[in-house]
């Protein structure tokens, strides 16, 4: 009945201090969140700046009467805020529901050849099936390498697309290296007279609030955002896309977005958006901070009890957040119910690990074994994380993996 | 310490199964039995969240929890079996096949290999010696899906719900904190799932349109798209608005006529002898004497006599149940055992139109 179990929000308090506690059902049961990857609640401020959009204000931002247009300007600053937080302009970004769709627009602006990397999410790799292209491998930290990406590209590439950080390691990639790498290329096609173009996308829903994403300084043409995972609302993305990318409308209608992408303005979505995005860039180095301490603190606990486990991701170039930790023929599946019924939320490295073929593709780019992807267990941590409720979150994964390797006669 | 293999499905009913088998001191090992389904490209497989909560309960109870794969020999024993028998003009029970075919000798089979001693499930049913007898709740007893089982696999089976009324089972579930305890209880054919059988035969069966005739006055009253979707005693799917409700009385299926009538006293729906074929006898011996038989999962028991036949038994019954149709199971009991049964022989069509 769990996953049914409405979550209420009762006590608030800031994001840096202290985690929120929540109610679970009926029953006062505290909360255990390891999977900010997945998902995250939407701060409270966000929900606060939102609010007034679904009802008083709900105007249709192109209607022409007074209360309308006050809800165009809110919506327009709104897009200013967040084209302020990654040094771009406003009229440069596009709105879409979520980082699917954003993705999915990016791609479209070119045909021909893609590069991008065989630890992309779903979303990219699914885009990249349809059209020429090639898959670069990371290495066994899930690192791509600029070198790597500059041997894939070849005359007819139009696009490279690498996430700025991976989803399940948290490792983070060299986007300005790769920058520099698209940028000879589309130096060299001009020099010799080839006016074949080439776009650098990189999707960066995960990192966001952790890492720094001015475009300039990524050195990316297109760059897609996801208020669903930086405490902003689901299905809520966006696309900035430089003024040398022609973006071809993939949604059309009534010509909202400049033509880009029709249909009436999400302006709750939005407003809270651009007001998660700011809080996440004011708040970054310190959250950074904070979450890095936590995530070591969990990291050693769990290394302690078990000296054999396997922490993947790049040592270094890792979201602070993010530890992804492997147990060689261990069912992480089970451990993953097991720590459920006592309110412990975390993800494996397989969707189902009785069911063949929905191992991480990750995983196994990476090269690593089956018996050490099903023993696998991401624990990203995020808001609703502190010191407390790690430290017995970790003592609780430490008496389950116990339990589970006793029960096997592994240990 | 006996090692039972428990099939798992998700459900409540085998999550109690497993539960009071261990604390009964078996050895037991939970075994979802994955079947097969129609996997729409793209779409989360409908079996996932019935294969995660068997898997939770395996991990509530502490017990080891494997998946047994039998999608290709499933989609052959049943499901092809299902549209074959449609296709032939008769009504199958896909379910009596999937026990037969299936738990009770793919898994049983598979189970024993893997060095388990006994299987069990969640059905509701008890096993004596070798006889398959009645559930304790009535309303429950799940002895018609099971008479084509053979002895031997009877042998080797456990039902631990047979003594138990189902809300008893649900309170034990609750007892014990099992997550599947409020689960609603599956309906239907499993592998249709929610689409309803005429819109998954539509996908293997060409739709023939023909006409809907009134068996009375012989008169043509509408069009179907195939008379195959349509079974002796259904009254709904008919495109014949107002009046009384109709009824199918019968089909012709070389000519793809659909027979209805709004007269539930027509005899066509009150056979007073069955013919059955591919009898199944339980333990071997074909029963003597005042029978009682069941014509579908809780109907209720019908008294008997039984005469061999060359191809299988012919049943004489005083007071018939309503509207049997052929490729149906009659399943046959005596003092509340599950003697064995067959399936109704002959061809829809009526005689005053062939």
């Amino acid at each position: 009945m769990l996953s049914k179990a409405k979550l209420r929000v009762t006590t608030i308090s800031s994001v840096q201090a202290r985690a929120k506690t929540v109610i679970l059902s009926k029953v006062n049961t505290p909360l255990f969140y390891l999977d900010h990857a997945a998902a995250t609640p939407v701060d409270d401020r966000v929900m606060a700046a939102m609010q007034p959009y679904f009802s008083d204000a709900f105007f249709n931002p192109s209607a022409p009467y007074a209360p309308a247009i006050e809800v165009r300007r809110a919506y327009d600053e709104a897009k200013r805020t967040l084209a302020h937080c990654i040094g771009a302009r406003a009229d440069e970004l596009v709105m879409t529901a979520g980082a699917t769709e954003s993705i999915n627009l990016a791609f479209a602006a070119t045909d021909g050849h893609v590069v991008t990397a065989a630890i992309e999410h779903h979303a990219v790799l699914a885009a990249t099936q349809k059209r020429p292209h090639t898959l670069v491998q990371p290495d066994e930290r899930g690192f791509i390498s600029a070198d790597s990406i500059k041997t894939a590209i070849t005359d007819t590439t139009t696009l490279v697309s690498i996430a700025l950080a991976n989803n399940e390691l948290g490792t983070v990639q060299p986007l300005r290296a790769i920058a520099e790498v698209v940028k000879q290329v589309r130096q060299d096609r001009l020099d010799r007279g080839d006016h074949t173009p080439i776009f650098f996308h990189s999707d960066a829903s995960q990192g966001v609030g952790q890492l720094d994403i001015m475009v300039s300084r990524l050195g990316v043409d297109m760059l897609t955002l996801n208020a669903g995972k930086m405490y902003g609302p689901k299905q809520t993305g966006l696309l900035w896309a430089n003024s040398a990318v022609m973006l071809s409308p993939q949604i059309v209608g009534g010509g909202q977005e400049r033509g880009l992408r029709s249909g009436t303005e999400n302006v709750p979505a939005v407003i809270g958006f651009a007001a998660a995005l700011s809080l996440a860039t004011k708040h970054r180095k310190s959250e950074v901070e904070r979450l890095t301490k936590l995530r070591d603190a969990l990291q050693n606990q769990l290394t302690e009890a078990f000296p054999k486990a396997i922490i993947s991701g790049h040592p270094r170039h890792r979201l602070a957040g993010h530890l992804h930790i492997s147990f060689s023929g261990l069912d992480a599946e089970r451990v993953l119910f097991a720590l459920e019924n006592r309110h412990v939320y975390v993800a494996t490295g397989s969707a189902c690990a009785a069911n063949k073929g929905t191992r991480s593709h990750v995983l196994e780019a990476i090269g690593m074994s089956p018996q050490e992807a099903d023993g696998s267990l991401r624990l990203t941590l995020g808001h609703l994380s502190n010191d407390e409720n790690i430290a017995e979150a970790g003592k609780m994964i430490i008496e389950e993996l116990r339990r589970e390797m006793e029960r096997t006669g592994q240990s | 310490m006996t090692k039972v293999y428990v099939g798992m499905s998700g459900g409540v009913d085998s999550s109690v199964t497993a539960a009071l088998l261990k604390e009964q001191g078996y050895d037991v090992t939970g075994v979802y039995m994955k079947n097969w389904t129609q996997d729409l490209p793209g779409m989360r497989c409908p079996w996932a969240d019935d294969l995660a909560d068997a898997k939770r309960v395996a991990v509530q109870l502490g017990i080891d929890f494997k998946v047994f794969d039998f999608e290709t020999e499933y989609k052959h024993k049943v499901v092809d079996y299902m549209i074959d028998e449609y296709k032939h003009g008769r009504t199958p029970n896909p379910d009596i096949m999937c026990n037969q075919e299936v738990k009770f000798r793919l898994f049983l089979d598979a189970a024993l290999a893997d060095g388990a001693d006994m299987i069990a499930t969640g059905h509701y049913a008890k096993v004596q010696d070798g006889s398959l007898q009645m559930a304790t709740d009535t309303s429950k007893d799940q002895t018609y899906f099971l008479y084509r089982v053979t002895r031997e696999a009877l042998e080797k089976t456990l039902f631990p719900l047979g003594g138990f009324d189902k809300s008893k089972v649900r309170e034990m579930a609750e007892d014990r904190g099992l997550v599947t305890a409020r689960k609603k209880d599956s309906q239907g054919i499993c592998f249709v799932g929610q689409i309803g059988i005429r819109e998954f035969l539509s996908q293997y069966v060409e739709q023939k349109p023909g006409d809907v005739i009134d068996k009375t006055s012989g008169k043509t009253m509408g069009r179907h798209d195939g008379a195959i979707f349509y079974t002796i005693g259904q009254r709904h799917g008919l495109d014949i608005g107002g009046g009384l409700p109709y009824y199918v009385v019968g089909k012709d299926m070389e000519r793809n006529e659909v027979f209805i009538t709004t007269d539930l006293n027509d005899e066509a729906f009150w056979q007073p002898t069955l013919d059955l074929a591919d009898v199944h006898w339980i333990d071997g011996q074909q029963p003597t004497g005042t029978l009682q038989i069941r014509v579908r999962h809780r109907a209720p028991l019908v008294d008997a006599e039984i005469e061999s036949l060359e191809s299988g038994v012919r049943l004489h019954i005083p007071h018939p149940e309503r509207a049997v149709a052929p490729g149906q199971s009659v399943v046959i009991y005596q003092h509340g055992v599950c003697l064995g049964g067959g399936i109704v022989t002959g061809a829809p069509v009526l005689s005053e139109h062939a």
